[in-house]
């Protein structure tokens, strides 16, 4: 192994655990940009995400921030269907949904279900 | 106020039938970041959310619209009653406050 694949070796590793363990990794997106770009859904699931404009809505307020994530993802890309939410999602970028979930996650509302 | 109605559609059911159902649906949903394993995704929290919502998405399961394997395989096994005292065990969690 020459010195050069080496220090390769040795930046990539180093930049690898950076991207890992910094705070803006562990934070995901960042929920300011979110609720920035949340008004178009605040017009259905309200700017918590506690308001549903009808009860065939979700509420979205609480809920795990990978799995809203997962969810804009699937309606973007069709693996989920519905109309509307197809709309919207299909004009997300990977960074909007990231931003969208950090906010929506971040509110009081949902709840785990209780194991007794 | 569990006698609290919503306006328009009203789901019912019953919650206390519904905690039993939940039995199942407790080992992925009850455990605190419990994680679908591919692709890998905490699996939603239910306390509290809208029936409606949580009705359709049953029900999308069960015929195949919605596709997620352990949940259509669950769903399957779910009649409408038994659909309609489930959610409406998941929403009565919200109603009892935090």
């Amino acid at each position: 192994m020459n010195r050069l694949t080496l220090m390769t070796i040795v930046l990539m590793t180093s930049m690898f655990l950076a991207a890992i363990t910094s705070p803006a990794h562990a934070a995901g997106g960042d929920y300011r940009r979110g609720l920035e770009k949340s008004q178009v859904c605040q017009s259905c699931h309200g700017r918590t995400g506690n308001e549903s404009l009808q009860p065939s809505y979700p509420r979205l307020a609480g809920q795990h921030e990978d799995y809203l994530v997962h969810a804009l993802k699937s309606y973007r890309n069709g693996s989920r269907q519905n109309a509307v939410m197809a709309g919207f999602a299909g004009n997300l970028s990977d960074r909007d949904i990231a931003d969208l979930a950090a906010w929506y996650s971040r509110q009081e509302g949902l709840q785990d279900l209780d194991v007794e | 106020m569990i006698t609290l109605v919503p306006l328009g559609l009203s789901a019912q059911g019953d919650p206390e039938r519904g905690e039993v159902l939940a039995y199942t649906c407790s080992g992925c949903h009850g455990i605190p970041f419990y994680k679908n394993i591919y692709p890998t995704y905490s699996v939603p929290k239910l306390g509290g959310q809208n029936q409606e919502y949580l009705i359709a998405a049953l029900k999308a399961y069960r015929e195949g619209t919605r596709q997620h394997a352990t949940m259509q395989a669950q769903a399957a096994t779910l009649s409408d009653q038994d659909i309609l005292d489930v959610t409406a065990y998941f929403v009565s969690i919200g109603e009892n406050g935090s």
